[in-house]
């Protein structure tokens, strides 16, 4: 819900630049590309507003004025010089990115614990979800805007801009003033812009000097859906119609990640959806005839597509798509579906189903990659079982897995048009899944195992030789059972000394009361063979047993630690893995009704020592050595699975290298497997609007832990989470961040590591190998907040080891190599690069250019040796990695985050090519060389 | 009313797509005289509305409408004394707004445009009356889109919102050349009624002889961006086609017309 809710929120907040978007490229005809620019400029000056402690209303109206500013620049460019409407735009988004810069003055201005709209607004929510409060608010504001802007374009001015943008020949012969009009129109759409940027700001919590990137696609593309959602000439319609399509937008972004779709093919089904949308709506649009008779629309439309071009373009998207589904599903053209329903949420079964799934994905089938696996649970309802195998019919599923008699039954009623699994039945065969393992229905075919209870008796029979009454629990109504029962009783004539002691029960509540009546009838030992209710209350029987002592026999090995004496029964991972190659073997092509039944493989035996001891039983030497499973000491807290979300910004090579410390720490450590914990790796590629999506998504799907790498994936996750506890790692310094005051101060749901770059050791290193050397170059991007900081540091270090700083400043990689030479031009010693992400992309060819000039390239990066530098001081993101981890175990150990500091690790590595050193002839003391940790000869 | 004098314009000078479209043109129309403007293809009879309309800045000479010098005003400044129409029937209106807007906005002409409601009841209402008068059944249709419309409704309606709200001056772009003749008629005769009317001060320029002769109270021929006729009311009322045509001849011995712009003139008028 949250994810949709979400959506909404941020399609609202979009759909003012929508409008914007609307006004310039619709109603004006003028492709205006500044909004790019003026949606920055929104968010950074309703920041610095806001941070000033000015009012967050105020900020907005700042944001208004300063895209009504941007836009009026950009009509006079026009209008005024006669410059294209294009270039204009160009040339102000160009111009606007440094006036952003200007006004934030660092690249990112985080407003987490500042007051803004949203905190306002919050303060009269009268106890709704936030995020729900929000959408009520937002839909009132939004609807203002909607009749405010829509009311406006039906005034005379409206009216007369509208012409102007339709027929300036004729505007101008009416008497308007055309170039006055445009500008007006340009400037308000700006200002609409701005006024999102603001919002959206607010709504994120930070202003970022690179979030208006793409603004106009997004735009556009609501735009574009809006129209083809909605045809109408009503200006009313009409800007409905756009905020309608930033909804749908976002919602279409949220539905991809609902379904799980892998992030990074979101980008490129976005261009095909809106490329297609385009195509029909101008193949709608080519006949202006009055009104639109569904043939014509459908002539229309053909005509488009048996048009060359058009044909061209829907052959190549076909290709893409083809290609594109090809590769998801590794060669097969179709994805294969299949429905797995259990019956109850009794450990066996889930066990069944994971080991099932395991085994498919281990042997190639990937849920949401080559195939669909429906995972349903009935929670002990059969109605439920019967609507779960209606929906597997209508998702056409290729196969049904069914776990546990009652739903294999259920499924072998209905259906029959297609393979039916089934694993963990007791007995097939009562169901009338079949005569024996190789008569059977043609459809189904299976994995099953009655309990060994004569092996159970045996055992037992180890530990009370004598006399000895039995007491067993049962649900009357389930034939499995009845048949396990069954067959223990048969199995007791074997043993005259036993007395069998009955009770039944019907449901779980039941379980505790009949358990009582059998203890009341001084049963020695309670022999309980596998019975979804029964197993379900298990801990109402332990409870009935305990005063007396009375040790469990139990069939089900997962229940052993919960105060069984002993388990025996199969090894249900065993079933799961026999089903899981059955349904490959039928995937392959097999005819079910060629697979024999299989009986389970593998038998385990298990001992809770712990127990033994408490009822002062002693376990016999035999029946140690036969058992598989010895529980001593301690109880193993396997509790409830939970899911890490291991949430980095982009694939940049420090974060990953940062999340495999992460991983190899928490894997090493075990911790995972102790608190039955999987990990979950999410990543932004680098965009901040999926990434709030995925944020949410986390939110929404109650992760139980979240691991955030990189400073921008801190901001965005720090404003949608306040309850989830989020270890932080990968982040040059926190307290910018808005999420912490101090290393003990900081938001009471996270906590973290904070990692500077030891920027001035690198300077030390550098007096130390180069005595004589004073000036040293820089090139850095002043928008990257990690490398402004690394700047500042470095021009305090640098005076401190008797250096001189030579710096020039980029604003993207093709600038780099301009500025190296005229740094290079004013004459340096040594060349710095600290972090700067713009510059480390051309590292390469920096190097080259130093190693042909002969001078020593300095990194922050260790790994930048292999990649041109010839000596890096950096922090080791690896080892940084795994500090997070270590924090993130404390917090699973279940520490509160609140409690645990903030603590700063920079574990500093040296780097060094020795092939370059010895290149540029440069000799390097030995004292220094035995502290250097990388190599690269 | 207008007063022209030595009126010169180059377009795309110092090219080789340079074109000398006026040159020198003197022209003094009174008030209430309805002049049709006849002659070849680019004798400069479109430009020399144009250039009335302020469309572009003539390079030298003067023009006067009502008294007051508007040689160097764009056209919107001049909107407030001129309504024009062209000869084609999509550059007057905006096609993708509705009829009712298009004749809203045609009547702000001369006014400011300020943020104020713009279509009420009541200005609905006017508007209906006035396009009944075409005759063009568009009396149920103000809110549908110009680009629903045929030519001839389209170019009626620019006619109406020419008038709507009375011009000193009205301009006339052979604004029936590119109709069907029975359009072509229907507007013709709006086009008198109006300008009757409104007794509007009109120059119009035209391609058919005999729509020159039929309307207004004096015709003036251009060739090579200059003014080489101008024939009066009581001459217009004795001259048929071909006694203009004769006239041609005695233009071409004096020199000034090529035997090719003649043979071109007789196919045009014939």
């Amino acid at each position: 819900m949250e994810l949709w809710i979400g959506a909404l929120n941020l399609g609202f907040l979009y759909a003012l630049m929508a409008m914007g978007i609307y006004i310039t490229f619709r109603i004006h005809d003028f492709a205006d590309i500044t909004v790019d620019g003026s949606f920055t400029s929104g968010a950074a000056v309703a920041a610095v507003i806001i941070i000033a402690g000015g009012n967050p209303l105020i900020a907005l109206l700042g944001a208004f004025g300063v895209g009504l500013l941007a836009g009026a620049t950009t009509a006079l460019i026009h209008t005024k010089l006669n410059i294209n409407s294009l270039l204009a735009g160009i040339l102000v988004m160009t111009g606007l990115y440094s006036v952003n810069l200007h006004i934030m003055g660092r690249s990112n201005i985080p407003l987490l614990s500042e007051v803004t709209v949203f905190t306002q607004i919050a303060k009269f929510n009268p106890g709704l979800p936030q995020e729900i409060w929000y959408t009520i608010v937002l839909t009132g504001f939004i609807v203002i805007g909607w009749w405010l802007v829509s009311l406006f374009f039906k005034t005379d001015l409206g009216i007369a801009m509208r012409v102007t943008g339709n027929n300036p020949m004729m505007a101008g012969a009416v008497g308007r003033n055309v170039k006055m009009l445009t500008l007006l129109g340009v400037a308000l759409a700006n200002g609409l812009v701005a006024l999102s940027g603001g919002l959206v700001a607010q709504y994120q919590g930070f202003a970022d000097i690179g979030m208006g990137i793409g603004t106009v696609v997004i735009g556009l593309a609501s735009v574009i859906i809006g129209e083809s959602i909605i045809k109408s000439r009503s200006v009313y319609l009409r800007f409905l119609s756009v905020i309608i399509g930033s909804v749908v937008f976002r919602f279409m972004i949220a539905f991809a990640l609902y379904i799980g779709m892998n992030p990074i093919d979101l980008k490129l089904l976005t261009a095909i959806f809106v490329l297609l949308t385009l195509i029909i709506s101008k193949a709608v649009a080519k006949r202006p005839a009055k009104r639109e008779s569904p043939r014509k629309i459908l002539n229309s439309l053909r005509k488009a597509i048996f048009n060359r071009w058009s044909a061209a373009v829907v052959f190549i998207l076909i290709l893409i798509l083809g290609g594109f589904l090809l590769f998801k599903s590794g060669g097969s053209h179709q994805k294969i579906k299949i429905g797995l329903v259990q019956f109850t949420d009794n450990g066996l079964l889930d066990v069944t189903r994971d080991s099932f799934l395991e085994e498919m994905h281990r042997i190639g089938y990937i849920n949401d990659k080559n195939c669909r696996i429906y995972v349903e649970n009935a929670h002990g309802e059969i109605p439920v079982l019967n609507t779960i195998i209606d929906k597997f019919i209508r998702d056409d599923v290729g196969l049904i897995l069914t776990i546990s008699t009652s739903a294999t039954q259920a499924a072998i009623n209905k259906v029959k048009d297609r393979p039916i699994v089934f694993a963990t039945v007791a007995n097939p065969f009562i169901v009338g899944a079949g005569e024996s393992d190789s008569v059977h229905l043609a459809n189904v075919t299976g994995v099953y195992g009655g309990v060994p209870m004569d092996r159970t008796l045996a055992i037992v029979n180890r530990f009370f030789p004598d006399r000895l009454r039995i007491g067993c629990l049962w649900d009357p109504s389930q034939a499995n059972v009845v048949f396990n029962v069954d067959n223990l009783r048969q199995e007791l004539r074997n043993y005259p000394q036993y007395h069998f002691e009955g009770a039944h029960a019907s449901n779980s509540a039941e379980v505790y009361q009949a358990a009582l009546s059998l203890v009341n009838k001084n049963i020695g030992a309670f022999v309980l063979p596998p019975d979804n209710i029964i197993y379900s209350a298990f801990d109402a029987i332990v409870k009935a047993a305990d005063n007396r002592n009375i040790p469990i026999f139990i069939s089900d090995v997962e229940r052993l630690k919960d105060g069984a004496l002993l388990a025996l029964g199969y090894d249900y991972t065993s079933s799961g893995i026999q089903a899981a190659q059955m349904v490959a073997r039928i995937l392959k092509g097999t005819n079910p009704a060629q697979i024999p039944f299989e009986k389970y493989t593998k038998l385990t035996i298990g001992v809770n020592l712990n127990v033994a001891r408490k009822i002062g039983i002693e376990v016999p030497q035999a029946v140690l050595e036969q058992a598989t499973l010895v529980i001593d000491e301690k109880p193993v807290t396997r509790g409830e699975p939970k899911r890490l979300a291991l949430f980095q910004f982009s694939d940049h090579s420090m974060m990953e290298e940062c999340a495999k410390g992460v991983l190899d720490e928490l894997k090493t450590s075990g911790v995972l497997e102790k608190y039955n914990i999987t990990i979950e790796r999410k990543n932004a590629q680098n965009e901040f609007t999926l990434g709030q999506s995925i944020a949410q998504d986390i939110v929404r799907r109650k992760y139980d832990f979240i691991i955030s790498l990189s400073t921008p994936a801190l901001q965005i996750m720090a404003q949608a989470n306040k309850k989830i506890p989020h270890v932080f790692g990968a982040v040059t310094d926190p307290y910018r961040m808005g999420v912490a005051d101090s290393p003990e101060k900081h938001l009471p749901q996270l906590t973290g590591v904070a990692t500077f770059q030891p920027v001035e050791e690198g300077f030390k290193v550098m007096r130390e190998i180069l005595p004589r050397a004073k000036r040293v170059g820089m090139v850095w991007n002043p928008s990257e907040a990690c490398s402004e900081a690394c700047t500042i540091i470095a021009r305090e270090a640098a005076r401190k080891y008797g250096f001189e700083l030579v710096e020039a400043t980029v604003t993207g990689t093709s600038e780099v190599m301009d500025a190296l030479n005229s740094v290079l031009d004013r004459g340096v010693d040594i060349f710095l690069t600290s972090g700067d992400n713009t510059v480390l992309i051309a590292i390469e060819s920096v190097g080259e250019v130093l190693k042909k000039r002969k001078i020593p390239y300095f990194g922050n990066t260790p790994s930048d040796i292999y990649r041109g530098g010839l000596i890096a001081v950096g922090a080791d993101y690896y080892d940084v990695g795994r500090e997070v981890a270590r924090v993130m175990q404390k917090v699973i150990a279940g520490a509160d985050p609140k409690n645990i500091p903030i603590q700063d690790c920079v574990p500093i590595q040296i780097g060094v090519n020795l092939a370059l050193a010895e290149e540029i002839g440069l000799e390097l003391p030995e004292s220094f060389l035995k502290r250097v940790a990388r190599v690269r000869r | 009313m207008i007063k022209i004098h030595n009126l010169h314009k180059k377009f795309n000078p110092g090219t080789v797509n340079e074109v000398y479209a006026l040159q020198g043109v003197d022209l003094d129309v009174r008030d209430g005289d309805f002049v049709t403007i006849i002659g070849t293809n680019g004798s400069g009879k479109s430009t020399l509305l144009n250039a009335v309309a302020g469309a572009f800045l003539p390079d030298e000479g003067s023009i006067v409408i009502d008294n007051r010098e508007v040689t160097r005003k764009p056209d919107y400044a001049r909107a407030a004394r001129i309504a024009r129409v062209f000869q084609n029937p999509f550059a007057g209106t905006a096609p993708a707004m509705s009829v009712a807007e298009n004749l809203h906005i045609a009547s702000l002409r001369g006014c400011k445009s300020y943020p104020k409601k713009g279509l009420n009841a009541t200005r609905m209402q006017f508007y209906r009356e006035k396009v009944a008068v075409l005759e063009m059944q568009l009396e149920d249709r103000l809110g549908d889109t110009i680009g629903t419309l045929s030519g001839g409704q389209r170019q009626a309606l620019s006619l109406l919102m020419a008038v709507i709200n009375p011009p000193k001056v009205l301009l006339l772009d052979e604004h029936t050349a590119a109709l069907d003749p029975k359009s072509a008629a229907q507007v013709i005769k709006l086009t008198k009624m109006f300008i009757e009317q409104g007794k509007l001060t009109t120059l119009m320029v035209t391609h058919s002889m005999q729509q020159a002769l039929e309307l207004g109270n004096r015709t003036i021929m251009m060739n090579k961006g200059q003014i080489i006729d101008d024939i009066s009311l009581t001459e217009k009322k004795q001259l048929t086609v071909d006694e203009l045509l004769n006239k041609f001849m005695q233009i071409r011995k004096q020199e000034q017309l090529t035997p090719e712009l003649l043979a071109e003139l007789k196919q045009m008028y014939a």
